[in-house]
C-alpha cells in the first residue's frame, strides 16, 4: 500500500479518524504488552512473552529486507553472530550488559555489511539460496570452533542479577523499539525507495539511485536490529548452541511473516506471536506437537493467503459495512 | 466462502490454543515427576524406554499407596519431554517442564546437552533432578540439585577396560570414534584417558557428524587404521550398528567395543552378524539368570509392549522414582531440597536390590547412584553379562546397615 | 590402490542415491518454479512403508525376502504417488511459480507429514532385513551385494530418466516448460498438465530412492530431512532445473564427502561444500549445466 501524504484538512472525517486510530491502536496494544511484561508474576508467562517479542523481531527484520525483494534467509547467521558474540562478552569477559548487548548487534550489523558488498549483486532465488547456504556454513563453523563450546555451545549466559526482574519489561521495551524504528523507515522516504525497487529496480537506477547501496543500507539496519535480538536470545534461554541458528530460524520467521500478513509490520509480529504461542502450548505433546504446528502453517498457507491481518481487514471491513 | 473458512480457521486456532494451554494446571494432590530424552531419531529407543519404565514405576507406586510426606498422600503422575537429544530443545523442554507444568523430580535427563540446559534452570527453580548425562561437571557442590542415576564412565570404563585388556593381551591400538556432541566429547576425554593409562596407543579418535547416514567413508578412515581394538563410545545404537558393519564388509577384524553401549537390541537390528562380540559397557541382561524377579518381570512386559528388552537407562527411570519416593518420606516433604540433602542417608530399594548414593571423593558431593557395574558382551544376538562388580562404597554401606 | 578403489566404490554408493533424490527436486524446481521443502517427505514415506510392510508380508504370506521388497516397493510407490497429488491438488497447484509462498507451504508440510510418521511409525529406527547376503570387491575395496544391486538399479533409473527427458514428447514438454514457460504455452504445451506430470515424477524419483535406500540404513522419519540439505546444494551446483547438472552435481558432492570424509572431519567437508555453493551462487548461478535465470 502505497504511504499516500494527503492534506488532513480535506479528508472527509470517517477516514481522519481511521488515519488516527491505527497508530492509537498500536500504542494501546503496546502499552497494554508493557503492562503484561511489568505485572504478570507467572514466569512460565514471562518467558513466552520475552521469546514472542524475539520472534517478532525476527519477522519484522526478515521482513525489512522483504520490501526490497530479497528473502534474505542470511538472518539466521546475524542473530546468530549477535546471541555467540553477546554470550561471549558476558561469559568470558564480564562485559557490563548493554555493552554486550551493543557488541552483539555491532558484529552482526558489520559481518551483514560484508555479506551484503559481496552478494546483494544477486537477486531472487540466488540471493536466497547464497542466504542459505551463509547460514548453514556460519553454524558448521560454530561447531568447528572450541572455544566458543562446539557442538554443547555456550551456557551460563545471565544478565546482570539486578536486572533479573525487570528483563520482561526491558526485552519488550527494545524489541518494541526495534519494530518501531524499523517501521519509521518503512514509512519514510527510504521506505518509498525500497518498494521501487522491489517494483523494478532497473527503473529505480535510471534515476541515478544505486540500487546495490540502498539495498545493502536496508540488510544493514535488519541486521543491527536482528543482531541485538540475538544478544538478548543468549540473556534470555541462557543456553545457546550452533543448533540453536540454522536456517530453520529464519524460515519460521518467513512462515511468521507469510502467517500474519506481508503487507503490514504489525501482520509480521501477530505471526510471530500466535506461531510462537501454539508451538509452546504444543510442548511435550510428542508428535502432536509437529502435526499441529505443521498443520497450523499449511492451514494458514492454503485458507489465509494474505495472511491473518489481510483476513481480519476483510473481516473488519466486512463488519463495518454492517 | 473465502470468509467463513477464514473464521473457521481462526476459531479453530483460538480454540486448540486455549485448550492445548488450559489442560496444563498444577494439581495439589499429585506430585508431578518429567523426564526428558530424545523420542525421535537415532537415540529414540532411549526416550521411548525410558518413559515406559518411568510410567510402570509411577503406576506401582500408584497401585501401592502413593508418597506419604508431611500428613498427606499423593499419586504420582509422570511426563516425558522431548529434548531432541540438544540444548535448544532441551532448553525449551525445560521451561515447559519446569515452568508451565510445575515439574518439581525429573526422573531421568538423557543427553548431555539436553541435561546441561535443562540443569541451568532445575537448579535455580529447585528442582530434584535425577539423569544420566556423563559429564562429570554435572555434578558437584555447585549443583546440589542434581544426581546421576545409572553408572558414568568414570565407574564403567575401568572394569570395562580391564575385562578388555585381560581376554586379549595382545590388543595394543585403538580407534574410537564419537559424534560431534557434548555426549561424545565428554565420553572421548575419559576413554583416552582410561586406554592410555593401560598402555593402550590411540591411533585415532575420530568424530562424525549427528544425523550422518553414510558411514561408509567413516568406516573406510576407521578400518584403515589396522587398529586392533575399535570402540565406537558415544555413538547411539542405531549408528554403532551402520558403522560396524561397514567395517566388516570393508573387512576390518578386531575387538569391537562400544563402551557406551547400553543394549543389543538396535545394535543387532542394524548391525546384524557384524557386532558379534561387541562388548558393552553400560548394558545389561535384564531376562537372564543375574538380574533380580523385578528386573525380569519389567523385561518381559517392556519387550511386549516396546518390542524391545529394557535396557540399563530405561531401568533407571525405576530406580530413580523409588529413590526420590524414598527421600521424600525420609524428609517428610515434597521440597526438593529437603529430599536432595535426604538422599545421601538413605538406603532405597532399586531394581538392583538395595542402593544408596555415594561418589563424593570423585564429585565432591555424594550425588552417584551405587548400582552394579555390569560389563556385557553380544553373543548370538543376545546381551549377555560377562561380569558384575558392586560397588565398593555401597557394600560398606550395605556392611554399615546389617 | 585397495583405498582407491575403497573410496571409488563409497563415492559410487552416496552418489546413487544422492543423484535419484536430487534429480526429483531439481525436475519440480525446473517445472515449478518452486522449492519443494517437504521433498523429503516422499523418500521417507517410501522407505518406511517397505519396512513397515515387508515384516508383514513375511508373516503372511511367507514370501522370499526379495519378493517381499519388490511388491511392498510397488504398494509404497502407490501409496506415495497418492499422497503426492492430494498435496500438489490442495496446496502446490496454487503456489506455481510463487518461491516464498511455496516455500513455506512446503516448510508446513515437512513439519505436518514428519509429524504424522512419528505418530504412525514411532521414533525408533526400523531396519529392512537383508535382501541379498555377501559382499563383493573390486580391486580391494569392498561392498555388500545388495548395496551394488541397488546402486545398479539407481543408476538404471537415471538412465532411463535422462533418456525419457531427452527424447520423450512429455520429456521435451518438461525442458521447454523449464526454459521458457511463456514460450513453450505459445507452442501449445499445457502448462498445468506439464507442471502436474512434472511433479508427479519428481516426486515420484524421491520416493523411489527412498525405497531403493530401505534396505540400506536404518528408517526414522526424519530420514528424508537429512538427505534434503545435500540435495539442495546439489542441485545448486548442478544447475537449478538441470537433469545432467543434478547427476554430475549429485557425484561430485559424493566424491567430497567420500574423500573428505577420509582425510579430514566430514563438518569441514559440508563447510567446503556451502562454500561451494556460495561462490558458484555469485559467479555462475546456473551451475554447471544450468540455465541462467538472470
Amino acid at each position: 500500500m502505497p504511504s499516500a501524504r494527503v492534506d488532513t484538512a480535506e479528508l472527509p472525517r470517517t477516514a481522519m479518524h481511521r488515519a488516527r486510530t491505527g497508530p492509537l491502536l498500536t500504542a494501546l496494544g503496546a502499552a497494554g504488552v508493557l503492562a503484561f511484561a511489568l505485572l504478570t508474576p507467572d514466569e512460565y508467562n514471562q518467558h513466552v512473552l520475552m521469546w514472542v517479542a524475539l520472534n517478532a523481531v525476527l519477522a519484522v527484520g526478515l521482513r525489512f529486507v522483504l520490501l526490497v525483494g530479497e528473502t534474505n534467509i542470511a538472518t539466521g547467521a546475524f542473530y546468530g553472530i549477535g546471541a555467540y558474540i553477546a554470550a561471549l562478552c558476558t561469559v568470558n569477559f564480564a562485559v557490563p550488559f548493554p555493552l554486550a548487548l551493543l557488541a552483539g548487534a555491532v558484529v552482526a550489523t558489520a559481518v551483514s555489511a560484508g555479506f551484503g558488498l559481496v552478494t546483494l549483486r544477486t537477486k531472487g532465488p540466488y540471493f536466497m539460496l547464497i542466504s542459505f547456504a551463509f547460514t548453514e556454513v556460519t553454524r558448521l563453523i560454530y561447531t568447528r570452533i572450541n572455544y566458543i563450546g562446539g557442538n554443547s555451545g555456550i551456557m551460563g549466559v545471565f544478565p546482570p542479577q539486578s536486572l533479573d526482574p525487570w528483563m520482561p519489561a526491558l526485552t519488550v521495551l527494545l524489541c518494541g523499539g526495534l519494530i518501531l524504528a524499523l517501521y519509521l523507515c518503512e514509512r519514510s522516504d527510504l521506505g518509498r525507495v525500497f518498494r521501487a525497487i522491489e517494483n523494478n529496480d532497473a527503473i529505480v537506477e535510471t534515476v541515478g539511485i544505486n540500487v546495490v547501496s540502498i539495498k545493502l543500507l536496508c540488510l544493514v539496519l535488519a541486521s543491527f536490529a536482528v543482531g541485538l535480538a540475538g544478544a538478548l536470545h543468549a540473556h534470555i534461554y541462557n543456553v545457546i548452541s550452533p543448533g540453536d541458528f540454522s536456517y530453520l530460524v529464519p524460515v519460521f520467521a518467513l512462515a511468521y511473516v507469510k502467517i500474519g500478513g506481508d503487507s503490514h509490520v504489525l501482520g509480521a509480529v501477530l505471526g510471530a506471536a500466535l506461531l510462537t504461542l501454539v508451538a509452546q502450548a504444543l510442548e511435550g505433546a510428542g508428535a502432536l506437537e509437529q502435526i499441529l504446528f505443521g498443520g497450523a502453517i499449511v492451514a494458514a498457507m492454503l485458507l489465509l493467503p494474505d495472511g491473518l491481518w489481510g483476513a481480519g481487514r476483510r473481516v473488519l471491513r466486512l463488519l463495518l459495512r454492517r | 466462502m473465502r470468509t467463513l473458512l477464514t473464521w473457521a480457521a481462526v476459531a479453530a486456532l483460538a480454540l486448540g490454543v486455549s485448550t492445548a494451554a488450559s489442560t496444563a494446571r498444577a494439581d495439589d494432590d499429585v506430585i508431578r515427576f518429567g523426564i526428558t530424552a530424545p523420542m525421535s531419531g537415532a537415540a529414540a529407543s532411549w526416550g521411548i524406554g525410558a518413559d515406559w519404565v518411568g510410567q510402570q514405576a509411577v503406576k506401582w507406586i500408584n497401585e501401592h499407596g502413593g508418597i506419604t510426606a508431611g500428613g498427606k498422600t499423593y499419586k504420582v503422575a509422570l511426563t516425558t519431554y522431548e529434548n531432541g537429544y540438544n540444548s535448544a530443545d532441551g532448553g525449551k523442554a525445560a521451561q515447559a517442564m519446569l515452568n508451565r507444568d510445575h515439574v518439581r523430580f525429573i526422573i531421568q535427563g538423557i543427553g548431555t546437552a539436553p541435561v546441561k540446559a535443562l540443569q541451568s534452570l532445575s537448579e535455580r527453580v529447585g528442582a530434584l533432578m535425577m539423569q544420566d548425562a556423563w559429564g562429570k561437571s554435572v555434578k558437584g557442590p555447585q549443583a546440589p540439585l542434581t544426581f546421576t542415576c545409572a553408572n558414568t564412565p568414570f565407574e564403567l570404563f575401568g572394569p570395562l577396560f580391564d575385562l578388555v585388556k585381560r581376554q586379549h593381551p595382545d590388543a595394543k591400538t585403538v580407534a574410537l570414534l564419537n559424534p560431534n556432541d557434548a555426549t561424545g566429547q565428554e565420553v572421548e576425554v575419559e576413554a583416552v584417558k582410561q586406554y592410555k593409562a593401560r598402555g593402550y596407543t590411540i591411533v585415532l579418535s575420530a568424530w562424525y557428524e549427528r544425523g550422518t547416514t553414510e558411514f561408509q567413508p567413516i568406516a573406510t578412515k576407521l578400518a584403515q587404521t589396522h587398529a586392533d581394538v575399535m570402540d565406537l563410545s558415544g555413538a547411539p545404537p542405531a549408528d554403532a550398528g551402520s558403522v560396524y558393519k561397514e567395517l566388516a564388509v570393508q573387512g576390518w577384524k578386531g575387538v569391537k567395543i562400544s563402551s557406551s553401549g547400553t543394549g543389543s537390541d538396535a545394535l543387532v537390528k542394524v548391525g546384524g552378524a557384524s557386532v558379534e562380540d561387541v562388548y558393552m559397557g553400560n548394558a545389561a541382561d535384564f531376562g537372564g539368570p543375574t538380574a533380580t524377579p523385578l528386573q525380569r518381570q519389567l523385561n518381559a512386559d517392556g519387550l511386549k509392549a516396546l518390542g524391545e528388552p529394557v535396557n540399563i537407562l530405561d531401568m533407571a527411570a525405576w530406580d530413580s522414582a523409588m529413590a526420590i519416593k524414598a527421600g521424600i518420606e525420609k524428609a517428610n516433604s515434597i521440597d526438593p531440597k529437603a529430599v536432595a540433602k535426604a538422599l545421601p542417608t538413605l538406603i532405597f530399594e532399586s531394581s538392583y536390590g538395595p542402593a544408596a548414593f555415594g561418589g563424593e571423593a570423585t564429585y565432591g558431593n555424594p550425588q552417584q547412584m551405587l548400582v552394579p557395574i555390569i560389563v556385557t558382551q553380544i553373543k548370538n544376538g543376545q546381551t549377555v553379562e560377562i561380569e558384575r562388580i558392586i560397588p565398593d562404597e555401597l557394600k560398606q554401606r550395605l556392611a554399615k546397615t546389617q | 590402490m585397495g583405498l582407491f578403489a575403497q573410496l571409488c566404490i563409497n563415492t559410487l554408493q552416496i552418489g546413487a542415491v544422492y543423484v535419484l533424490f536430487s534429480l526429483g527436486l531439481t525436475l519440480v524446481f525446473g517445472v515449478m518454479k518452486i522449492i519443494n521443502f517437504a521433498h523429503g517427505q516422499f523418500f521417507t514415506l517410501a522407505a518406511l512403508l517397505i519396512a513397515a510392510a515387508m515384516p508383514a508380508f513375511t508373516v503372511q504370506f511367507g514370501l522370499p525376502v526379495w519378493l517381499d521388497y519388490l511388491v511392498s516397493f510397488v504398494l509404497a510407490m502407490i501409496a506415495v504417488g497418492l499422497l503426492a497429488a492430494v498435496l500438489y491438488f490442495i496446496g502446490f497447484e496454487r503456489y506455481l511459480r510463487d518461491l516464498i509462498g511455496s516455500f513455506i507451504l512446503s516448510l508446513g508440510l515437512l513439519l505436518l507429514l514428519e509429524g504424522v510418521y512419528l505418530w504412525l511409525f514411532t521414533g525408533s529406527p526400523r531396519v529392512v532385513a537383508k535382501i541379498l547376503p555377501g559382499q563383493v570387491s573390486f580391486a580391494g575395496g569392498a561392498m555388500e551385494t545388495q548395496r551394488l544391486v541397488i546402486c545398479g538399479l539407481s543408476l538404471a533409473f537415471t538412465v532411463a530418466l535422462y533418456q525419457f527427458v531427452q527424447h520423450s514428447r512429455l520429456g521435451k514438454a518438461l525442458r521447454a516448460v523449464a526454459e521458457d514457460r511463456e514460450a513453450a504455452m505459445l507452442q501449445g504445451i499445457r502448462y498445468r498438465r506439464t507442471s502436474f506430470y512434472g511433479f508427479m515424477i519428481g516426486s515420484g524419483l524421491a520416493a523411489v530412492s527412498g525405497g531403493l535406500m530401505a534396505p540400506l540404513t536404518p528408517i526414522t522419519p526424519a530420514l528424508g530431512s537429512d538427505y534434503l540439505t545435500k540435495a539442495f546444494i546439489i542441485i545448486i551446483i548442478g544447475g537449478l532445473g538441470s537433469i545432467p547438472g543434478a547427476i554430475l552435481g549429485g557425484f561430485l558432492i559424493a566424491a567430497i564427502e567420500s574423500v573428505a570424509g577420509y582425510f579430514f572431519d566430514l563438518s569441514y567437508a559440508t563447510i567446503a561444500m556451502f562454500a561451494l555453493v556460495i561462490v558458484f551462487l555469485l559467479v555462475r548461478p546456473e551451475g554447471m549445466l544450468g540455465y541462467a535465470q538472470r
